[in-house]
């Protein structure tokens, strides 16, 4: 390469650049005008929404602490047992989703399809369609939960099967396992660490989800709040967000530790 | 009377190689046969077309008297019981102990649902038990397959191979991830247990002293096709350089 196709070729870079940047600016410009989004509004609203967190909603209400116990305990028993239902559902449909283990690719298709509806579907919608159809209630909401958990863990458990080393799979194969001999001794080994991860991270989510899900009607802890906040009653509502937050917290701690464990 | 009799194998995979071209075999009890040849010669191939891990496309294989190409299920598997194979990557299941890992090769003995739940007869846990003590794995047993070493990890897999009862060990590349102290030891390992209980055993190398040093009989495989196959004293430098001929695709191939 010459000199003068080398600064050309530093010319063409440097247009590149700009015009990359161009283009973002203009894109983030059109999306505020769409969105009307304008900082000055921002800061105008900053003020008045810390007004309403401190004046309103705190300190928080801890005498409403032991009416809130029991949908704490809903909100963590639907996570519990959609994470249970859940990772087996989940568990059984992943070997046929991976394409190292599914028996046929058709099948792999089908139900990696099937699964991603489960997940694309936000939780909000699933608990609105199935209030609509059973009425409001923790079944509802561990419904709903179930749906997601579902989706979300074909999926990963999927992804954890197309990792396995194969070369212990075809050891497994050559001394003349069969098809279900292969999975339980050479898959699921590999499987575990991803199984027990996955479904510990699944049951944080649900445990987060369970509050979005109770606010349309899914029972728990976002029942109470959804109703708290609907009769002004603020230090209550904070309350029950703090006791959300503790609930999150310990969950996040707990299954760090397990998972430290077993993996 | 021959163990294994191979006529005409070839292999084309879907992507157009030519791995294996009309290749004849034939291996008697007991002998212990070294195949060498550059690398993409087609050595795995071969062991993998044997024990039908990859379907050939062509050709006939004769294990035990039995034709087995096209054999299916049941069939399949009672095949593949009778040959062991040893992996270059050891290919234990790192995750569990060395004990079940040995007993990995009695599943072809065993009912798919008893196989499946990983019940496996006291005989049979004995039997891998004195197969740890042979090569000298007793203490290790129940420490997880990836705890040992990579020369520990291939002598579980010689273990493995061995709890089939096989009549043939296919033993692909077995020392090549292995320092020359390992090799050593698993060559040794691998040639006197195959000695002592007759079983033939066909494995790739790529040391061409090793592969004189212990086989009966050596192959040489050039681009998928047999191009010697002789005495170790037969094999002259002449023909390690027909095998491995043309210097400059072999440094293509390494590159």
């Amino acid at each position: 390469m010459n000199a003068a196709q080398m600064q050309s070729a530093r010319k063409m870079k440097r247009t590149q650049t700009i015009l990359f940047l161009i283009v973002l600016l203009a894109l983030v410009i059109w999306s505020s005008i769409g969105a009307e989004f304008s900082l000055p509004a921002l800061f105008a609203g900053v003020g008045e929404s810390f007004r309403f967190i401190f004046l309103d909603f705190l300190p928080p209400d801890f005498s409403s602490l032991p009416k809130l116990l029991e949908p704490a305990m809903q909100t963590i028993y639907m996570s519990v047992v959609a994470m249970v239902i859940g990772s087996i559902v989940a568990g059984l449909l992943s070997f046929l989703a991976a394409a190292t283990t599914s028996p046929h690719p058709y099948l792999q298709v089908f139900v990696r399809a099937a699964t991603s509806l489960f997940r694309n579907i936000p939780v909000v919608i699933w608990t609105i369609l199935l209030v609509a159809a059973f009425g409001l209630g923790t079944i509802v909401g561990t419904m709903s939960l179930i749906l997601i958990s579902i989706g979300m863990l074909t999926r990963s458990f999927a992804e954890v099967l197309e990792e396995i080393d194969m070369g212990q799979v075809e050891a497994v194969r050559a001394a003349g396992g069969s098809y279900f001999q292969v999975l339980s001794q050479a898959v699921i080994p590999q499987f575990m660490p991803g199984f027990i991860g996955w479904s510990l991270y699944n049951f944080e989510i649900n445990v987060r989800a369970s509050t979005i899900v109770g606010m349309v009607g899914g029972g728990g802890l976002g029942f109470i709040l959804q109703s708290n906040l609907k009769l002004f009653q603020y230090q209550k509502a904070s309350m029950a967000v703090l006791l959300v937050l503790v609930i999150v917290l310990v969950v996040e701690t707990i299954t760090n530790r397990v998972r430290e464990r077993i993996i | 009377m021959t163990l294994l009799q191979v006529e005409g194998l070839s292999k084309i995979y879907p992507d157009g190689t030519k791995a294996l071209d009309n290749l004849n075999l034939e291996i008697r009890p007991g002998e212990f046969v070294v195949v060498i040849g550059p690398s993409g010669a087609g050595k795995s191939t071969l062991l993998r077309s044997l024990n039908r891990m990859i379907e050939p496309t062509n050709g006939k294989i004769r294990f035990k008297g039995e034709e087995t190409m096209g054999i299916k299920g049941k069939k399949l598997r009672e095949m593949r019981r009778h040959m062991g194979m040893i992996f270059q990557g050891y290919n234990l299941v790192t995750r569990v102990t060395v004990i079940k890992n040995v007993l990995h090769g009695r599943l072809g003995y065993m009912s798919p649902f008893k196989g499946a739940l990983g019940l496996y007869s006291k005989s049979d846990t004995e039997a891998a038990k004195s197969m740890l003590q042979r090569v000298g794995l007793y203490e290790q047993m129940y420490k997880r397959a990836d705890e040992l070493s990579g020369g520990q990890q291939q002598r579980v897999g010689i273990a493995r191979a061995l709890s089939q009862k096989p009549d043939l060990i296919l033993a692909d590349e077995p020392i090549a991830s292995l320092d020359p102290a390992s090799s050593e030891t698993i060559m040794h390992y691998l040639y006197t247990i195959c000695k002592e209980e007759g079983i033939a055993c066909l494995c790739n190398l790529h040391q061409v002293e090793i592969a004189k040093k212990y086989a009966t009989r050596i192959i040489g495989i050039h681009k998928g096709s047999k191009v010697f196959d002789g005495s170790p004293e037969e094999l002259t430098d002449d023909m390690i350089q027909l095998i491995y001929n043309q210097s400059h695709a072999r440094v293509k191939e390494t590159a």
